[in-house]
């Protein structure tokens, strides 16, 4: 690769680094953290209770608005710290049904099934490698030079604003693979195919925020349809929002295909942490976002507790440090700053800087 | 995939999607739970009301199950499955008793080297604590009629623990041709006897009860035509064999080399699994849901092993990462690529692309 300068046994040395890393935290797994989700759920599960309760039975603003609040973050808290967690295997280990990768199914729009192949497969093995990496600008965003530009791009800032509002209807649709049917590489009937598990989820989560629950509550329907339409609206802008920052702020790296070929666990390594970023932030900033603020940890060991990340952030650090490499660690407002920055600037053609290939759009 | 432990219910109200998450099961079970431990909605729960020592290491345990208990036949087993260190495991025992009056169960624990489970419901489990098990099942249990030739019940050690049941069963009959029933023990020594004075009294009182026992200590191993010699009809006898598995198998095959012999019944659990030996070239992997099965060689991923047999099972990363490949390993031993770790948990999660066989294996795929 040429976004480094380690030579083949300081890769081997990393690697090794790495691995004590997650050996250590994978064999103290224990009841702390079966505690820890098991009190996440329990959370998240009071909170949805509470805010669909506020907006069922009552009549006045301040409620309206606590309902609202109280939905939204049971949806991000189920959506990020559960979820996305639990999809990833992290808790697999405690044998427990009710919190396994396989069987678990989140208040999302997206398909279970179809995230863990687009995202727990193509976006973490391939992570940043354009052209293989579909969540890098999600096929509809131009964010780096090496994106070939194309005058759809100046649509950039708009397409932005599209994805923030309706993020987890882009999440939910982007397995479907749509453009390949507009490049021509599949056919409509397979389009159709592809989006089944799509058009399942979707009747689901539509009859229990847009027709269960409003009915249930009689006269107060509209007011339960608005507000779970709010808390939807708040979760998407959330979600994005971490998540845009976990692989575009300025300084991340992107790589070509030919970069990536016959890689070892180390070079797989030094690919996720120079391709992420960190935010910076307190405890319950971190719980909110899944510990996505914690990207780089994350990326490393997808199938680590998440809830771990924290205390393993300082000796990753240190190994970016001794190899020379960056650490991508800044608060909301800079990350966010400059992933804007990037879609305004990259929506005009712009090109890589000369003689450094597959490096950020810097 | 449901717990083994949970009896899935599917009326239409649990399936119907558009009631979601008003039909959430797991939610709802959970919140049951939180108002009170043996609250549930089909989920067989218990708790523990006594535990008593029956030798250095063994012990029995005595459960109080809810209602959703639907009991159980002298003989039979349930899945057992507690929480340690976060990690839900699930082992096997049979019942040790006839059904009881009071509605109360009890299983009897034998103390395994290294063993988690057996140390846990040891030393850790308190009382008034609450457990998860599944319905009673087996076909261990005695005959509705008694042959003329009677039975023999072969049991080595806390392989006597079924056979306690049965006895009970059979004594509250009122069975009494002297004799009938024929009781072969084998225990290291008197110390490690399970129930050694509840059966002397047993036979004392009860002419039916023929009782023999081997002391394996002073009398070494034994072999199956030695032990069975000591009753020599044994082979006309309907008989029931519980044991260790190197025990059962000579037993078994010794039985299987008698002409006319009666029927043997046998109570196995997950046998101990059994390392690869060293220079065994490749063991067996069964698939259970396909049918099918191919030879993994020692140290070779499952994935790349099972493509190679002509097999295609899902995968996406190939490094472990993706979960694409992630299967229920029944039973076996196997040992993560990655870490090194070996683990013959039974019903555990594992990557073929990063999982070697150890043993021989059985995948739920
Ligand atoms: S194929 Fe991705 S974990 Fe095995």
């Amino acid at each position: 690769m040429s976004t480094h300068t380690l030579s083949r046994k300081q890769i081997a040395e990393l690697q090794k680094d790495l691995d004590v890393i997650r050996d250590e935290v994978m064999s103290s797994l224990g009841a702390r953290d079966a505690a820890h989700i098991r009190s996440m759920v329990k959370i998240a599960r009071g909170s949805a209770i509470a805010g669909r309760g506020l907006l069922a039975f009552g009549f006045d603003p301040i409620s309206f608005v606590l309902g609202v609040a109280a939905l939204a973050h049971a949806k991000i808290l189920e959506n990020m710290e559960i979820g996305h967690n639990v999809l990833h295997g992290q808790y697999d280990w405690m044998n427990d049904p009710k919190l396994n990768s396989q069987d678990y199914d989140w208040d999302n729009v997206c398909d279970s099934g179809m995230w863990k192949h687009f995202h727990n497969y193509e976006h973490h093995t391939y992570t940043n490698i354009l052209g293989k990496d579909r969540d890098y600008g999600y096929t509809i965003l131009r964010l780096s030079p090496e994106q070939k530009w194309h005058p759809l791009y100046l649509l950039n800032p708009i397409a932005n604003a599209v994805l923030a509002l309706a993020f987890e209807w882009g999440v939910g649709g982007h397995d479907v693979q749509a453009e390949r049917y507009f490049k021509g590489e599949m056919s409509f009937a397979q389009m159709q195919q592809r989006a089944k598990p799509f058009r399942r989820k979707i009747r689901k989560q539509l009859i229990k925020d847009y027709v269960l629950f409003p009915l249930l509550s009689f006269w107060n329907a509209p007011r339960v349809l608005l507000g779970n339409f709010l808390a939807n609206l708040i979760r998407n802008l959330w979600a994005y929002t971490i998540i845009f920052c976990g692989h575009f702020p300025e300084g991340t790296k992107v790589f070509r295909e030919e970069d990536c070929q016959n890689e070892t666990r180390g070079d797989w390594y030094v690919r996720q942490m120079i391709g992420s970023a960190n935010i910076k932030g307190s405890r319950w900033f971190h719980i909110m976002s899944g510990h996505l603020s914690h990207q780089i940890e994350h990326h490393l060991f997808p199938d680590m507790p998440a809830a771990r990340y924290a205390e393993i952030a300082p000796k990753v650090e240190a190994v970016c440090r001794k190899y020379g490499l960056p650490y991508n660690n800044a608060s909301i407002w800079r990350q966010y700053g400059t992933v804007l920055g990037k879609v305004l600037r990259h929506a005009l053609p712009s090109s890589p800087a000369a003689l450094k290939p597959a490096t950020s759009g810097a | 995939m449901s717990s083994v432990l949970t009896a899935p219910r599917t009326s239409a109200f649990w399936r119907a999607g558009w009631l979601h998450p008003l039909n959430d099961r797991h939610a709802l079970e959970e919140m049951l739970a939180g108002i009170d431990p043996l609250l549930s909605l089909g989920t067989v729960k218990a708790r523990l009301v006594a535990r008593q020592a029956e030798t250095a290491s063994c012990c029995s345990l005595r459960f109080k199950p809810n209602r959703w208990w639907r009991g159980f036949v002298a003989g039979q087993h349930l899945r057992l499955s507690v929480e340690i260190k976060g990690v839900r495991c699930e082992r096997a025992y049979s019942l040790s008793t006839a059904p009881q009056a009071d509605g109360c169960i009890e299983i009897t624990v034998q103390r395994q080297a290294g063993g988690k489970v057996s140390s846990y419901l040891h030393d850790e489990l308190p009382l008034g604590a609450v457990v998860e098990l599944s319905q009673a099942s087996g076909d261990f249990t005695p005959p509705t009629t008694l042959p003329a030739a009677g039975l023999l019940l072969i049991a080595a050690g806390s392989g006597i623990t079924p056979m306690r049941g049965l006895l009970q069963t059979l004594h509250a009959r009122g069975v009494a041709a002297p004799g009938s029933i024929c009781l072969i023990q084998v225990c290291r020594s008197q110390q490690d006897c399970i129930y050694g004075q509840e059966l002397d009294t047993l036979a004392a009182q009860w002419p039916a009860l023929r009782l023999i026992r081997w002391y394996s200590a002073q009398q070494s191993r034994p072999e199956a035509a030695q032990l069975l010699a000591l009753a020599p009809d044994h082979a006309q006898r309907l008989s029931y064999l519980c044991g260790p598995a190197g025990f059962m198998r000579n037993v078994e095959s010794y039985w299987q080399s008698l002409p006319d012999a009666a029927p043997l019944h046998l109570e196995r659990f997950g046998a101990a699994p059994l390392e690869l030996a060293p220079d065994a070239p490749a063991v067996q992997v069964q698939l259970q849901r396909s049918g099918a099965g191919f030879a993994s060689r020692r140290g070779a991923a499952l994935l790349t092993e099972a493509e190679r047999a002509g097999l295609a099972p899902a995968y996406g990363c190939r490094i472990g990462i993706c979960r694409s490949c992630q299967c229920r390993k029944r039973s076996g031993t196997v040992q993560d690529l990655v870490t090194g770790t070996v683990s013959s948990e039974p019903n555990e999660w594992i990557r073929l692309c990063v999982s070697s066989a150890q043993s021989d294996l059985e995948l739920d795929l």
